[in-house]
């Protein structure tokens, strides 16, 4: 059953249940919201100067980051369970995108790749180039091997099960890269605000170019440079979203010191992301739309 | 076929036709010819250098680009990693007219008096040899002590910080280079000290 042809299923005791949670809007409504929510507190820390004490800023933090996967396993895992065909390794691919993130992806960046010591200085050029070659292809790399080793083919039944499981690895993996700045380096609530939702769009981004390929090279079964292809522009979404998006958040030097501007921060990456989930969609249905037109073309052929 | 219709049974989604497999296999070994340019780009930008040439102290050397210069009255020249955070980590290059008689130890032990009144806790610890890229030998004395923020408005952390000075006597001048970096990270930028005294000409 796929989202091309009708999404409601009749079961044999007559009840409608749905055949698949519709992705698209799902991720629509989860990005507005944690939108809507980073944004918020950007306002509230510096329009209205909301200056909280420590340990309330602290608890307003972990419940902004416990917010994004709360949203995500309400409104995209928990419908799975009313649904006829469920995608039922939702959890398991944030699990180990997570795990991996953990594991490998910080530490490389961190500690192997040592961004902070040599990246900052170069020109912008090279910093996106960096940034590409580096967090870009670790990112990019893990969140394949993640989607690979738990649903690569054999859990792929519709073209959007590829967009769910992509954004549940983004989702994951950006989950941590959040919890990890928020204890390394405990930000303002404005500052938290705006690495949470540069962690979310730097992930999603790539993960729907991931999406893109996938579902070129498994249900197309697209020319075998088009997933690469594909990774190369996820990779390369990384590595524009995440120096620019520190150029952005850098104000003017002055005497005191350069100060931040979080809200320019923070429309900049809400411009990322409806960028990229505009790109990507747009790829997305006429790459679909191409499918449905062969294939009743090619069933009109065989007389169907 | 999974391919041919946009969806497939749970049976045949496992199968994968070779474009597919091609597609898997060289993004895989995409990712990983990525991940080796980006470690040709890190070292590229790390050991990146420039020339310092003293002709009244008869020095040339080559110094990490990204690293701050300064020339002081006390020291011929100092390089410094302003980019790390807490202690800079610093090679810095002295030179002291020594007497035929004078032993490498006299001066290690003279630095040792001066340091020990300045400097908070200075130990040192222990003695060795480097061999220079002329295999010529140098007599190296580690220590450690702790650095402060010269403001005390900053409120920082105090850093423990490991050095290691390298001595050598040639024709009556004796030039002594010294490397210092927060312990932490001593073992890890003791490379850059190593590649400054490849290219080290007195």
């Amino acid at each position: 059953m796929t989202e091309v042809f009708p999404a409601i299923e009749i079961s044999a005791e007559g009840d409608e249940r749905r055949a698949s949670v519709p992705v698209w809007r799902n991720i629509v409504i989860q990005l507005g919201m944690i939108i809507a929510l980073c944004l918020f507190l950007v306002i509230l820390s510096e329009a209205l100067s909301f200056k909280p004490d420590e340990d309330i800023s602290r608890i307003l933090t972990v419940g902004l980051l416990l917010f994004v996967p709360g949203v995500w396993l309400a409104l995209a895992v928990a419908p799975e369970a009313q649904s006829a065909s469920p995608r039922r390794r939702l959890l398991g691919v944030a699990a180990l995108s997570a795990l991996l993130a953990a594991a490998i992806g910080l530490p490389l960046v961190q500690d192997f790749f040592r961004l902070g010591e040599w990246l900052p200085l170069e020109t912008v050029a090279r910093r996106i180039l960096g940034f590409t070659l580096t967090a870009g292809v670790v990112d990019t790399g893990l969140k394949l091997l993640a989607l690979r080793l738990l649903i690569y083919p054999k859990e792929l039944r519709r073209r959007s099960d590829v967009v769910a499981y992509c954004f549940a690895s983004a989702m994951g993996y950006s989950f941590y890269l959040n919890l990890a700045i928020v204890m390394q380096l405990q930000p303002s609530l404005a500052i938290a605000a705006n690495y949470v939702l540069a962690n979310i769009a730097i992930q999603f981004a790539s993960a729907m170019f991931i999406a893109l390929g996938l579902t070129e090279s498994y249900f197309g079964d697209a020319f075998p440079l088009v997933l690469p292809s594909n990774l190369v522009l996820a990779a390369a979404s990384t590595g524009l979203i995440a120096p620019v998006f520190t150029s952005i958040m850098s104000g003017p030097l002055g005497l005191a010191g350069n100060a931040d501007r979080p809200l320019y921060g923070s429309l900049f990456l809400i411009a990322a992301i409806c960028l990229a989930a505009a790109v990507t969609y747009f790829l997305y249905s006429a790459s679909e739309r191409r499918e449905r037109e062969a294939f009743v073309g090619g069933g009109d052929s065989d007389g169907g | 076929m999974a391919v041919e219709a946009g969806y497939a049974s749970d049976a045949s989604a496992v199968l994968m036709t070779p474009r597919q497999r091609w597609s898997l296999v060289f993004s895989f070994v995409l990712i990983g010819l990525g991940f080796i340019a980006g470690i040709n780009l890190r070292d590229s930008s790390l050991n990146q250098s420039l020339i310092y040439n003293n002709t009244e102290a008869g020095i040339t050397a080559r110094y990490p680009q990204r690293w701050l210069l300064s020339e002081a009255q006390d020291y011929v020249f100092r390089v410094e990693d302003t980019a790390q955070p807490g202690f800079n980590t610093l090679i810095e290059v002295r030179t002291l007219p020594v007497g035929p008689d004078t032993s490498e130890r006299n001066l290690l032990d003279r630095l040792t008096l001066r340091r020990s009144q300045t400097l908070i806790d200075y130990t040192v610890l222990g003695y060795d040899i480097y061999i220079l890229p002329d295999d010529s030998a140098a007599v190296t004395m580690s220590y450690s002590y702790v650095a402060r923020d010269t403001s005390p408005f900053l409120e920082g952390v105090s850093a423990i910080v490991a050095g290691l000075d390298l001595l050598m006597i040639s024709r009556g001048q004796a030039v002594i280079v010294s490397f210092r970096a927060e312990a932490s990270v001593f073992q890890r930028e003791r490379a850059t000290l190593d590649r400054f005294m490849q290219s080290l000409e007195f």
